[in-house]
């Protein structure tokens, strides 16, 4: 039953609405009722959210909720509660399971079982071609009207450029945008992390950054020619990041994201960890050049939106040699932890980032503002603690573990509802 | 500081490197006695675990340990069917229940020594892992350079070929620039890419550019069945301008000592009459490559046995 809630006192940061300060939130039938100064409770459970954030709840863009296909690694369930864990209140499933979702019969299966989480809201991306093998269109109308949210293949880059003109030609009439992940994948086939002097010394073949440069050229083309609206995920280069500017400036549609991880971790980590193969990640860790213009792309905006980039793997995956190891590492519970980190704890672009900018990309608007609904995170950006193990998602290939990094989830409520917390008053 | 491990010369200090290479040289002499056996690690159990191809340095490391009376049990198994089945981990999980004292493993992914060295309590040597390292065989060729030239610093040393995808070209240049030496390579674009500069080497083109200028000249292998997609076109054009034959060679300065890691492709970097003749010191190789992998064996197992009396 959602609960009739009063968050009293807590920092409420957002953006949409350009409120950031002291406020109380009531929350009554899953939506937001009120917010300001001196807040009746009315009857209401009282929080006290003194030192603590209010915001919109994180929405995620690219998580691999492995299901169907995988419980090994995750479902629904673990996913839905590792993202709630998190601070997100909706995440975005990946097509990249078992049966592919590139049916509406596969789509509307996940779908239906959505409806009863613990956690985080899932909606789903319908796959943009069949099998995500970047060869024929996927019923992509047919997914729309069961329920699909966004298109995308997964991650998996559509290599065949007419393929990948024709999806976006199709799929832009229907509305829903386009996720990509731009990559040329010939030139990042061999490599196993970035190419450059770090990759050199460890004596690790590389993955050239225009791999997804390339990639970046040839999808913004594209956008050009189609007036597709188009999402990039993953973008990791300074390169890259100049040409979006480019694109912005122009005025194509199309926004972009990057893992969280990426904001915080460099290229280096491979060799002095002893080839962990926690680190390796497609796209791969990069160097400190490219690390810190990501950092300012997300405080500038430029970057819309910061992914958790989910991809859960067990030992089966993970237990071997760096280049042998799946590439992919989990990120729902640390996203927040690593925005943070990375921002110098500000909670007004961690926010931006995590909420509001993805939200967006789905059309939606997340804000803290009256008539919402009460999809709400509750956390403490200044207190910082050694990243664990992760508590809900099935899977531990969290790279961040054993770093001391700020943040801490205090409560997520969906639709008004506690799915994680709150701290006992 | 020489820890529990050796994975590579990247982790190597020039001191380090100098003391290997002195304890190396004092073994040499086990090998020129009639009984070619200390008893300094007996007792102790050495396994070689060789996930790739080799003979002679599966061979080497069998005989170091024997010279040293440890027990050796070794086994060979090709990459790809142990990742049919039973992973590293499982593999080396089942070593760790036998108790052994060091494993020398080589295996076809860069940093497989690495992972085994951060998991278990034994000493792991690395045999050659991917293309990142191959620190015995750095260190042999060290040896044999300082036997023939004294102090390293200086000193000029060619690597010609594939430098990019090869173990020994890299501990040999982590090796050598630790040592002072200075590194010049050649070899095609594909395999030897502007970026190698970041070692701390000179790069060049054909072995025109570098065959007058240098003290020592390492050829490499030239490994196409390992080669990628479009990294070279022809052994013949290959040989035409990366390969040593002896017209280059007499152009070379007399003393320069010509060196090959092996096995050789006869007529491609190396003519047979330059592999054969009087400047090469490949056999001598081999032969430091005993003495560098016993005086490893001793310094990770052997400390408190007493290197004096013994060797």
């Amino acid at each position: 039953m959602p609960e009739r809630v009063l968050l009293r006192g807590g920092r409420v940061v957002c953006p949409a609405s350009g409120r950031d300060g002291i406020a109380d939130v009531r929350v009554a039938d899953g939506r937001v009722v009120a917010v300001g100064e001196g807040v009746e409770a009315d009857g209401a459970r009282v929080v006290d959210c003194r030192g603590l954030v209010v915001a919109p709840g994180f929405v995620d863009l690219a998580a691999e909720l492995c299901d169907p296909g995988d419980p090994s690694r995750e479902d629904l369930q673990s996913g839905s509660e590792a993202a709630a864990a998190g601070g997100f209140t909706t995440v975005l499933a990946s097509p990249a399971t078992d049966p592919v979702v590139d049916t509406a019969a596969v789509a509307g299966d996940v779908l239906a079982r959505a409806g009863r989480l613990p956690g985080a809201r899932v909606a789903q991306a319908g796959a943009l071609t069949v099998g995500l093998a970047g060869r024929e269109l996927a019923e992509i109308g047919l997914m729309v009207e069961a329920g699909c949210s966004a298109l995308s293949d997964g991650g998996r880059p559509v290599a065949d450029s007419l393929v990948l003109r024709r999806a976006l030609e199709y799929a832009r009439p229907f509305g829903l945008p386009v996720l990509l992940r731009p990559a040329d994948p010939a030139l990042e086939a061999e490599g196993v992390m970035h190419e450059g002097p770090a990759a050199l010394r460890a004596g690790l073949r590389g993955i050239p950054p225009e791999a997804e440069e390339i990639g970046v050229a040839r999808v913004l083309g594209l956008v050009r020619r189609t007036g597709a609206r188009v999402h990039l995920t993953h973008v990791t280069t300074a390169r890259s990041l100049a040409m979006l500017a480019a694109a912005r400036e122009e005025g194509l549609p199309v926004t972009a994201s990057t893992p969280a991880r990426h904001l915080l971790l460099e290229d280096s980590i491979v060799e002095h960890s002893g080839y962990d193969s926690r680190y390796r990640l497609l796209p791969p860790l990069r160097p400190a050049a490219d690390r810190r213009a990501l950092v300012e792309a997300v405080r500038s905006g430029l970057l819309d939106a910061v992914i958790s980039d989910h991809v859960p793997l067990t030992p089966v995956h993970k237990e071997l040699e760096f280049e042998h190891a799946a590439p992919g590492a989990v990120g729902l519970e640390t996203a927040l932890r690593a925005v943070l980190g990375a921002l110098d704890g500000d909670p007004v672009a961690a926010v931006r980032a995590l909420a509001v900018g993805p939200a967006a990309v789905l059309g939606r608007r997340a804000a803290v503002e009256p008539g919402a609904v009460a999809d709400l995170v509750v956390f403490d950006p200044d207190t910082v603690g050694v990243v664990g193990r992760p508590a809900r998602g099935r899977s531990a290939n969290e790279p961040l573990m054993g770093l001391a990094l700020p943040g801490r989830v205090v409560a997520t409520l969906v639709g008004g509802r506690f799915v994680v917390g709150p701290i006992p008053n | 500081m020489i820890g529990k491990d050796i994975l590579g010369l990247r982790d190597l200090d020039a001191a380090d490197i100098h003391r290997i290479l002195d304890t190396a040289t004092r073994f040499r002499a086990v090998s020129e006695r009639a009984i070619k056996k200390v008893p300094t690690l007996r007792g102790r159990t050495v396994v070689t675990a060789f996930f790739e191809n080799s003979t002679r340095t599966r061979l080497s490391f069998d005989l170091a340990a024997k010279r040293l009376s440890a027990d050796v049990l070794g086994f060979s198994a090709s990459t790809s069917s142990t990742r049919k089945g039973e992973t590293l981990m499982d593999t080396a999980r089942n070593l760790d229940a036998l108790k052994p004292d060091a494993v020398i493993i080589r295996h076809g992914a860069a940093g497989a020594p690495h992972m085994l060295a951060r998991a278990f309590p034994w000493s792991v040597i690395n045999a050659g892992d991917g293309i990142n390292e191959h620190p015995t065989q750095g260190l042999l060729d060290l040896l044999t350079m300082r036997d023939h030239l004294g102090d390293l610093r200086g000193r000029r040393v060619a690597i010609v070929g594939d430098v990019f995808h090869s173990r020994v070209a890299r501990s040999d240049i982590f090796g050598l620039t630790k040592l002072g030496a200075r590194v010049l390579v050649a070899g095609p674009g594909t395999m030897c890419p502007p970026e190698l500069a970041e070692l701390g080497v000179e790069l060049r083109h054909t072995i025109d550019e570098v065959i007058e200028d240098v003290d020592v000249v390492m050829m490499l292998r030239i490994q196409r069945e390992r080669l990628g997609r479009a990294m070279m076109a022809s052994s013949r054009e290959y040989a035409r301008f990366y390969g040593l034959d002896l017209d280059r060679l007499r152009r070379a300065r007399p003393d320069v000592l010509v060196m090959h890691p092996g096995p050789i492709n006869r007529g491609v970097e190396l003519a047979p009459e330059v592999a054969d003749g009087e400047r090469s010191v490949i056999l001598e190789q081999v032969t430091n490559g005993l003495a560098v992998r016993m005086a490893l064996l001793y310094l990770l197992l052997g400390r408190g046995a007493g290197e004096g009396g013994d060797a």
